[in-house]
């Protein structure tokens, strides 16, 4: 390394640090502490109890981040940093973790946070006597284990390289809840929940508004910034906007269904949209058991008819961002090839005469005006292409037995956000899965997706599940219309609000200017 | 008298039965098993079977009717499997709101209604009568999520002179109590006002053609002291009516009101418990609902009586 060289590189480092140190000075100062704010939710927040809930939805997670803390959280880049752990380490296979946990939390009742607390909230969940919906979602980890005050190891069935990044989600298997309150409230718990997080539940008026109040012992010091919180369901989504312009709610969720007001709050220089592209997509696939899905060249010719760009004008005013893969933007997997099969309505026209029977099917869609929007469009493309598309609208609670059963040609499905694409792409594409809804099978993909789960090495990872997008896109087995976009809106005083990683607005360390 | 109310509210329990048992059956016509709900995207027929067994799903409807018939008779009306809450529990915490609502609404018709009757029925036939007959059809024929969102961005984004949504209890704030109920009031009695000023209208232009009226008018009396007094009183018999049975429009109209902005009333309630399936809760409100209902109609019935000798008599 030659003088020069060398001294450019301590220049390099030194204003990197110090520009580094002037940024964190400025973005302290500018905290504010005191204040409240009214966020405005899509639902009715039906409660905090695994065993009651068994999963959150959008408003639940919104409360969720406020009342606990998890193990771990993600940071800006979408990397796990300690929160009630401080460090974890993993045996060679990834089928062992050990977590350290930090010292001196207690929860709002002030029970102690410790090792023996984390395998209580496990081991009330596994226990199949409870019957938790949320046990689905733990099956890979085989048990906990408490062996001091402070370390948790958790034995994995399956391997999972990505642990500390699944356990960031404010969720319901990975939110600490207190063991002494569910215990002593029995069935008053799910709506008096107890956490170690930096707001304590002050109140809750069903339906109406549940009002949150700043932990004064939070083990972080320093934070929260505001003193009081009030989370309010505002169902119906104009006037939810409607109370943001007026100053009633600071920060309202919204979708991208939304498209009018939020195109609208985008021109409005006292409000501020925040948007997420995550992992994941929404999705769609074919059961490749019948026909006419059978055949390669009529699932190739139906995605091919699908134009996108027109697909987003038509039902979100343009804001839905096209998806080419299962991983999407919010995901670390980037593929420089993803196999994605072009737009292309002759080569599609020609796959359907090459073909030479008649194709006509029948699509699984909800019955919303959501989902009959998306079925008229999509019946547009392919009429175009030469094929009869009958929409069969269902209730959404309908759609998953019929997928599971086996019980359509063409249904909807869902990739959500995770920190890992593991989870959901073993489930989805591996042979003989319950949600490897095409019926697909093939040796090749499997290999891809064992091999993707117990490598270490996210450049080899990367390298595996691109191939899997590959495969997946050329037999076009399944096919992935719009990424998985997720919006909050705010008055423009509200700071601090991070990426809205899984869709999860989380308002716990935000303050106001 | 005495046989008669008795009669009367003998009555009502064949009505209240047929209603919970066909709430029950509509109930369990929802598209949509309660298991798979429940167990989402879990749901293999192997865990949708032993839960369906565990909730007693799997027994006949009938007998399930009959079980939950037999828990409310013993005052016993269940628990969401939700939220955990008793059906008597979330019902009895949103029910002051709806009532409120309802009230408010109910007033703000008849304000907006009875003066507007009386200035059409003197005028009967004028240019002004048929303008104002010409805007109750008008503004009957505006849905109330329509007319909601207006009010809103007029009040609330606008002129901000009242909350777009949002709840204040009483007891916290009763000034901001009544200003949260200002603009749901008002969207349902926009709804409401129409019809009692059609029927006062046309009662009271009857009334003004009775011999006494002319009397009166003879006699001198002041013209205001005429048309309330003398009246108004007599032409209000079928406005008393409307007005009851006008309850049942409302509570209809308070599933939409309430989600719009945003009131945690007993509509809010029955919609929830629709979209997550909560049947234990959907099926105690529907009761709750429907024993209001038809409560209201026995007053009304119970007033006609009082009114009018002959029906009491039975002999109408």
């Amino acid at each position: 390394m030659t003088a020069a060289i060398r001294w450019r590189r301590f220049a390099q480092i030194f204003l990197g640090a110090a520009f580094g140190l002037a940024l964190f000075a400025g973005a302290a100062d500018a905290q504010k502490q005191g204040g409240s704010i009214t966020v405005g939710l899509e639902l009715d927040i039906s409660g905090f109890d695994p065993l009651k809930v068994g999963v959150f939805d959008t408003a639940g997670f919104t409360a969720a981040a406020a009342i606990f803390d998890t193990l771990t959280y993600l940071d800006d880049k979408g990397v796990a940093q300690p929160k009630l752990a401080l460090s974890w380490e993993h045996s060679e296979d990834f089928k062992t973790w050990t977590f350290k946990l930090r010292p001196g939390v207690k929860f709002h009742d002030g029970t102690p946070f410790n090792a023996e607390a984390v395998k209580a909230n496990f081991d009330r969940q596994k226990d199949p006597a409870n019957k938790c919906r949320c046990a689905f979602y733990i099956a890979y980890i085989h048990d906990v284990q408490a062996p001091d005050e402070l370390t948790v190891v958790y034995n994995l069935n399956d391997p999972a390289v990505n642990l500390p990044a699944i356990f960031t989600i404010q969720s319901t298997n990975n939110v600490m809840q207190s063991p002494t309150a569910w215990k002593t409230k029995g069935d008053d718990y799910n709506r008096n929940p107890v956490g170690t997080g930096p707001y304590i539940v002050k109140s809750w008026t069903a339906g109406d508004r549940l009002v949150l109040e700043k932990n004064p012992d939070y083990w972080n010091k320093g934070h929260p910034y505001l003193d009081r919180i009030v989370l309010k369901p505002l169902p119906d989504a104009q006037s939810r906007f409607a109370s943001l312009q007026s100053g009633e709610a600071d920060i309202v969720w919204d979708d991208e269904y939304d498209a009018d007001n939020i195109q609208k709050a985008q021109k409005d220089p006292k409000l501020a949209v925040h948007t997420y592209v995550g992992s994941g997509a929404q999705v769609y696939a074919f059961n490749t058991k019948v026909a006419p899905f059978d055949d390669v060249r009529v699932r190739q010719a139906l995605v091919m008819a699908i134009d996108r760009k027109k697909m987003s004008q038509a039902i979100t005013n343009g804001l839905s961002i096209p998806a080419t893969n299962p991983y999407g933007e919010g995901s670390w997997v980037k593929c420089k090839d993803d196999g994605a099969l072009p737009y292309d309505l002759e080569k599609a026209k020609a796959l359907i005469k090459d073909y030479g029977k008649p194709v006509e099917f029948k699509m699984l869609l909800t019955a919303t005006p959501r989902g009959r929007n998306i079925g008229q469009v999509l019946q547009q493309f392919w009429k175009q292409a030469g094929a009869n598309m009958e929409m069969d609208q269902v209730d959404q609670a309908t759609i998953v037995p019929r997928a599971f059963m086996r019980q359509f040609q063409l249904t909807p499905w869902r990739i959500v956000d995770l920190a890992d694409p593991d989870p959901q792409m073993y489930a989805n594409f591996h042979t003989g899965s319950p949600v490897a809804l095409a019926n697909y099978s093939n040796p090749e993909l499997d290999k891809l997706l064992e091999h993707a789960r117990i490598t270490a090495d996210p450049a080899k990872r990367i390298e595996d599940y691109c191939a899997v997008s590959r495969l997946v896109n050329q037999e076009a087995i399944w096919f992935w219309t719009f990424q998985n976009t997720y919006y909050a809106i705010s008055s423009a005083k509200l700071k601090g609000l991070p990426k809205i990683y899984s869709g999860v607005i989380d308002i716990s360390d935000v303050w106001m200017e | 008298m005495l046989g008669f109310v008795a009669r009367r509210l003998l009555y009502l329990v064949p009505v209240l039965v047929a209603v919970s048992l066909l709430t029950f059956l509509i109930a369990s016509l929802l598209p949509g098993d309660l298991a798979y709900v429940i167990l989402g995207d879990q749901a293999t027929p192997e865990k949708v079977a032993a839960l369906r067994h565990d909730m007693g799903l799997d027994q006949p409807i009938w007998w399930r009717y009959a079980s939950w018939l037999g828990h409310v008779l013993q005052g016993d009306f269940g628990r969401s499997f939700r939220t955990g809450q008793t059906v008597l529990q979330a019902v009895t915490e949103r029910l002051p709101v709806s009532l409120e609502l309802m009230v408010l609404a109910e007033l703000g018709a008849l304000a907006i209604g009875i003066p507007l009757a009386i200035a059409c029925a003197v005028r009967s036939g004028s240019a002004f009568d048929r303008f104002m007959t010409g805007s109750a059809f008008g503004m009957l024929s505006v849905p109330a999520f329509l007319s909601a969102i207006l009010l809103i961005y007029l009040f609330a984004v606008e002129l901000r002179w009242l909350p777009a949504t949002g709840y204040v209890p009483f007891e916290e704030d009763p000034v901001g109590n009544l200003r949260s109920f200002l603009l749901p009031a008002l969207t349902l009695a926009l709804g409401e006002w129409p019809v009692l000023m059609r029927v006062l209208r046309s009662d009271m232009i009857a009334t003004l053609q009775e011999d006494y009226i002319a009397m009166a008018r003879a006699k001198g009396l002041k013209p205001s002291r005429i048309l309330l007094v003398h009246a108004l009183k007599p032409s209000s018999l079928t406005l008393v009516t409307v007005t009851g049975i006008n309850i049942g429009r409302l509570i209809g109209g308070t599933v939409i009101v309430e989600s719009i902005f945003a009131l945690p009333g007993i509509g809010r309630l029955l919609l929830g418990a629709i979209f997550t399936r909560d049947l234990i809760i959907l099926q105690g409100v529907v009761l709750f609902v429907a024993l209001g209902y038809v409560l209201m109609n026995f007053i009304v019935d119970m007033l006609y009586a009082v009114l009018d000798p002959r029906i009491r008599h039975g002999h109408a």
